[in-house]
């Protein structure tokens, strides 16, 4: 069973890495993975004074470098993130339904965004603007549903679905009385990565990065949570206190995927489903796995989307429903 | 060993549980029972860790519970809570596993203790054959089983249970019971059983706990608290408490038929009968609220018993003997208070004439007689046709005769309140 899952993890990361390499080589302008292992090698160092060969034509370092580069970890990021996030949301809440956003992140990050597009649009403004209403949300959730040092789950639901509802209410009138910026807005709720450079690589990696092996210490505690709140405090496990933290670090990671990359919409469910499908419901390997099959789904999500009809690009968000759909339908109905 | 001390409790601002304290000690097996409402599940719950007692202390082995940390009470306290739902498909034994928790490190893979462990508490509830099953795929029983294999997987000195077969069928309900029990006396096991099934506490514990209102009515052995006083000012429920000729336990049995549980005091009702035949009448009456009086019937007859049981007067005869002038003077005495007298369905031969001579008596003294008359009485004579002539008299003396008991009961509905519409 152990050697199984290892194993897989294997197998999975090796797919990672042929999906990484792929996707920087696919394009409008097709580069040589030969051309890219010298445009890497070059800017690494150490590497770059032992192997001496001749370096690849400039517009290829720079299409790779400061364009498919950026994206595709951007890509892989958001998709690790989300989809951990789902897996821990769907745990915590023990609703195989419950995603990212199903506590009104996105809602509220939406919102930040269009009010920092409307008042001081700027490549800062907007994603800072949509992680802090991200998380501003989260708080005000918790606090509404918390009563006598508890916070019921199915309260936390409702308050969030509640919440959201609020904040979409004043994004769409945002939205009404600014038509000449409703353009832009729409794009950034559909979700993409058309405006990845390496500010936005740098500025998720620490939330995501942190958050995905911090909610992996606590996949213990999510698989007992699913006998019941008491059971697992019966078990040992500090109910109140786990909830809070898996709660703040799924808010993390999504409010800062959607500050980068907007409301994209799909991985987040559906990636812990197709997980537990193939391993099994135990969040010990279901928390690793969603993150590595989330990052490497939304890589290749993202290079169709780039790619499909180039040079004109999709919103990416498009490209995760139409193939995710099929085949979540196709495993619940196998 | 746990130790509750004047402990108070609250639900979101409202005061559930005052001043209880009780102790248990190895071996123990208590229930504790009690009406809806009455706070049993909440007193659970705050000995087992889950609410804070806003008064008191609870002690487990002699240290303050509120203190400790919910990993060393997790390895003292195991719990069976009423039903549990699983949603995502676990295998059975990745289930049981979990009762393992308390004993591991955060990435501690269970190791072969711990899997001997699980695989000896799925042997004891009979579950090992269910282990690579989804926990979604079995039946409730099922589940309620694999959920007190990991109690047990738990490896506590005590066991708390939540109504653990409230949604069981009786054969799991024994299984689970017998084994907890058995688990209780070979390993001194102390078990702690929440249930409002007083046969079940009547026949597992030793001690009883009966909560009323929030707090403790009474508490000690079960044969002392499982009394019918304490049921009635509990319950409010008339009860029967009594030794079970099979079991060896007492068991109780609520008095009430018509699913009224008290009715006002009613007239009063002489019920001439014997050898079972007026039972069924004799419930009827007393679960309407009339005033029963019985008689003459052999001592130890069905009849007899049922009027012990519920505690109606009734003129008794000595087993197989016929009956006596005296009894026959009681017989009439009593016949004599009532308002009216039903005549059961009785075979008549030598030695109860006497009773159809008290009831012609009766209907001299011009009080109401209801004869049931199914069975024609010659069919039933065996006095070479004394008793039919009797019968006769009767007749035409005025007496009332109906076809059977149901019609007997209307018409003394009708007789003693004819104002009231049937």
């Amino acid at each position: 069973m152990l050697k199984s899952r290892r194993k897989f993890i294997g197998f999975l990361l090796l797919i990672g890495v042929i999906t990484f390499w792929v996707s920087l080589s696919m394009g409008s302008v097709s580069v040589s993975v030969k051309d890219i292992l010298k445009i890497i090698i070059h800017r690494l160092p150490f590497l770059n004074n032992w192997i001496k060969s001749e370096p690849a034509p400039q517009k290829y370092e720079l299409i790779i470098l400061n364009l498919r580069l950026p994206r595709i970890l951007l890509a892989m990021l958001v998709g690790s993130g989300l989809a951990t996030a789902g897996a821990a949301m769907q745990g915590l809440f023990k609703n195989p339904l419950a995603s990212p956003y199903v506590v009104g992140v996105s809602s509220g990050s939406s919102f930040g965004a269009a009010l920092a597009i409307l008042l001081l649009p700027g490549i800062f403004s907007v994603p800072l603007s949509a992680f802090f209403t991200g998380l501003v949300t989260i708080f005000l959730v918790y606090r509404i549903s918390k009563s006598d040092s508890r916070v019921p789950v199915e309260t936390l639901l409702l308050a969030g679905i509640a919440v959201g509802l609020f904040f979409s209410a004043i994004t769409s009138l945002i939205m009404y009385i600014s038509a000449q910026s409703v353009h832009h807005l729409v794009f950034w709720m559909m979700g993409g990565f058309g405006n990845a450079n390496w500010d936005n690589v740098i500025a998720a990696t620490p939330f995501i990065g942190f958050g995905i092996p911090a909610i992996y210490y606590f996949s213990r505690e999510l698989n007992v949570m699913q006998l019941g709140e008491e059971s697992a405090t019966h078990l040992g496990v500090e109910i109140e206190k786990v909830k809070k933290i898996l709660l703040i670090l799924s808010s993390l990671i999504t409010a800062s995927a959607v500050a980068v990359s907007g409301v994209i919409g799909f991985v987040g469910l559906i990636i812990p489903h197709i997980t537990r499908i193939i391993v099994g419901p135990d969040h010990r390997i279901v928390i690793p796995v969603s993150s590595l099959i989330g990052g490497i789904f939304l890589i290749w999500c993202d290079s169709l989307a780039r790619t499909v009809i180039a040079p004109v690009e999709l919103p990416v968000g498009i490209i995760t429903s139409c193939f995710g759909a099929p085949f979540f339908i196709y495993l619940l109905k196998r | 060993m746990l130790k509750v001390e004047r402990i108070n409790c609250c639900l979101e601002n409202t005061l559930i549980l005052r001043d209880i304290s009780f102790q248990v000690t190895k071996g123990d097996f208590l229930g504790i029972a009690g009406p809806n409402g009455s706070g049993k599940t909440t007193l659970l719950r705050t000995i087992s860790g889950i609410l804070p007692p806003v008064k008191g202390k609870v002690y487990l082995e002699r240290e303050d519970m509120s203190q400790m940390d919910k990993k060393r009470i997790a390895r003292k306290i195991a719990m069976v809570p009423q039903n549990t739902f699983i949603t995502f498909p676990f295998t059975v034994r990745e289930v049981v596993a979990m009762g393992r928790t308390p004993y591991l490190h955060r990435f501690e893979r269970e190791g072969k203790k711990d899997l001997k462990k699980v695989k000896e508490s799925m042997l004891l509830t009979r579950t090992w054959h269910l282990r690579d099953k989804r926990v979604t795929e079995i039946s409730g029983g099922e589940l309620q089983m694999v959920v007190i294999a990991q109690a047990l997987a738990q490896d506590t000195e005590l066991l708390f249970l939540d109504e653990p077969t409230s949604h069981l069928d009786i054969n799991y309900e024994l299984e689970v019971l017998s084994l907890i029990a058995r688990l209780n006396k070979e390993r001194l096991l102390i078990v702690i059983l929440v249930t409002h099934n007083l046969n079940l506490v009547a026949r597992y514990c030793q001690k009883l706990i009966l909560l009323k209102e929030g707090k403790i009515y009474t508490q000690g052995e079960v044969e002392d608290v499982l009394t019918s006083e304490n049921i009635k000012s509990v319950y409010h429920v008339k009860a029967l408490v009594k030794k079970h000729p099979l079991t060896g336990s007492i068991y109780t049995f609520p008095l009430c038929f018509n699913g009224k549980t008290e009715t006002k005091k009613r007239e009063k009702i002489h019920l001439v009968c014997g050898g079972g035949s007026g039972s069924a009448l004799m419930r009827e009456l007393w679960d309407r609220g009339y005033e029963v009086s019985a008689g003459v019937t052999n001592v130890f007859d069905a009849d007899f018993e049922t009027a012990t049981l519920l505690n109606v007067p009734l003129v008794g005869e000595a087993p197989f003997s016929p009956i006596t002038d005296e009894s026959y003077r009681k017989n009439l005495r009593m016949i004599r208070e009532s308002k009216a007298i039903i005549l059961a369905e009785i075979p008549f031969g030598e030695g109860n004439l006497l009773n159809l001579k008290a009831v012609r008596q009766a209907l001299k003294e011009g009080m109401r007689v209801v004869i049931i008359n199914k069975t024609p009485i010659h069919e039933r004579d065996y006095t070479k046709g004394r008793a039919t002539r009797i019968f006769e008299d009767l007749k035409r003396e005025g007496a009332i005769f109906v076809k059977d008991e149901k019609e007997a009961l209307s018409l003394i509905e009708k007789i003693l309140n004819p104002d009231s519409v049937i």
